[in-house]
């Protein structure tokens, strides 16, 4: 079936096996542009997978009347899910390297002594065979869990986010950041202005800034990148002086 | 606009590597991000092989100032056959992902020049 025919039938229709005739038979663009993102920092089968699921939800928005191929309009989709899956891990809090070497460790000295002796070994079992001291083991054991900031502390004791430092400014602080600021965002542009007060006053999403400001979400992930660099570094100038 | 580097380079696959950390190093040289370095160093290779498919066995590379990084890129040297891949579009579709002020030129139907900019 051609690239049309089978669009258009897949509209009429809504068949979820047309569908995934045609999610098969563009695979291939998942899997080119996932290579293009290799070597900065995810795993192929993580891009290939990121790829792919904007490649099903492409499937959906593709017009087939507005006359453009479909490889043409799903590379910009695919590719802009990719460079938001590394903006979103990049915001991730990166373990050190020894703690990341060592979970690591830990996780092969498990299965060799499983393996050895038909049981889970013990922290002091991990810490003899790798060198270490118990509590470091423990504490790498630690460092890779998330957990929320709503999840209770103890019963009835309230949230993590409850007892989390507020980082109490005194009214001096508040004052001397709130004019730093100000004499920092009459350095920006029109447009990147404009950006500040979508994204951080109204807190809309990249997606709904760029359609606010009639530009792609590229371009709003660009400025925003360029504005924060630039307030950072005029709020630091200021305070050097 | 001021020229940064220029070079000439035979379109083989063993100087990709050479290439991709060319462009690197005139990203940092320029204060691009990380992000786009390797965004900028994805466009330069999706030129190269693009002009490769159009025939050329070279290509002439130029990085200049303009109020970012622009890049421009030639098919040189003598010209065979084309012979278009079909992850052509997907390439051409790539840079106009990731660059801003993409052009691209055919002659005789095929892709002769490639130009895109990255901005600060």
């Amino acid at each position: 079936m051609e690239e049309r025919e089978l669009f258009e039938r897949y509209k009429q229709t809504g068949d979820v096996a047309l569908r995934n005739q045609i999610v098969e038979k563009y695979l291939y663009i998942a899997a080119v542009i996932a290579k293009k993102f290799v070597g900065r920092g995810v795993e192929y089968d993580d891009l290939y997978q990121v790829a792919a699921l904007a490649l099903i939800k492409g499937v959906d928005r593709y017009d087939v009347d507005k006359g453009i191929k479909f490889s043409t309009f799903i590379t910009p989709t695919v590719t802009g899910e990719i460079k938001n899956y590394f903006r979103d891990r990049s915001r991730l809090v990166h373990l050190p390297r020894k703690v990341a070497e060592l979970r690591t460790a830990i996780k092969k000295a498990t299965e060799e002594l499983t393996r050895e002796t038909g049981r889970t070994p013990t922290a002091r079992e991990l810490a003899a065979r790798l060198h270490v001291s118990e509590e470091e083991i423990v504490q790498s054991a630690e460092a890779g869990t998330t957990v929320s900031l709503d999840r209770p502390m103890e019963e009835g004791e309230g949230s993590f986010y409850d007892v989390l430092a507020t980082g109490a400014e005194s009214d001096f602080e508040k004052f001397e950041n709130r004019d730093a600021m100000r004499d920092a965002l009459s350095t920006l542009s029109e447009a990147e202005r404009t950006l500040v007060r979508l994204r951080f006053g109204e807190e809309l999403s990249q997606v709904e800034t760029a359609k606010r400001m009639n530009v792609s979400q590229m371009y709003i992930s660009r400025l925003e990148r360029k504005v924060l660099l630039k307030l950072k570094e005029t709020m630091q100038g200021g305070t050097a002086q | 606009m001021k020229g940064l580097l220029s070079m000439r380079i035979p379109l083989g696959s063993e100087l990709m590597t050479t290439v991709r950390l060319t462009t690197g190093g005139v990203c940092a040289l320029k204060g691009l991000d990380i992000d786009a370095s390797e965004d900028c160093k994805v466009c330069v290779t999706e030129s190269l092989l693009l002009l490769r498919h159009a025939g050329y066995g070279e290509a002439a590379v130029d990085f200049s100032d303009d109020d970012g990084l622009m890049v421009a890129i030639e098919g040189a040297g003598r010209r065979k056959k084309a012979s278009p891949a079909p992850e052509d579009e997907i390439s051409a579709a790539l840079l106009e992902a990731l660059a801003e002020s993409v052009r691209m030129e055919k002659k005789e139907g095929a892709i002769f020049s490639v130009s895109f900019r990255f901005a600060l």
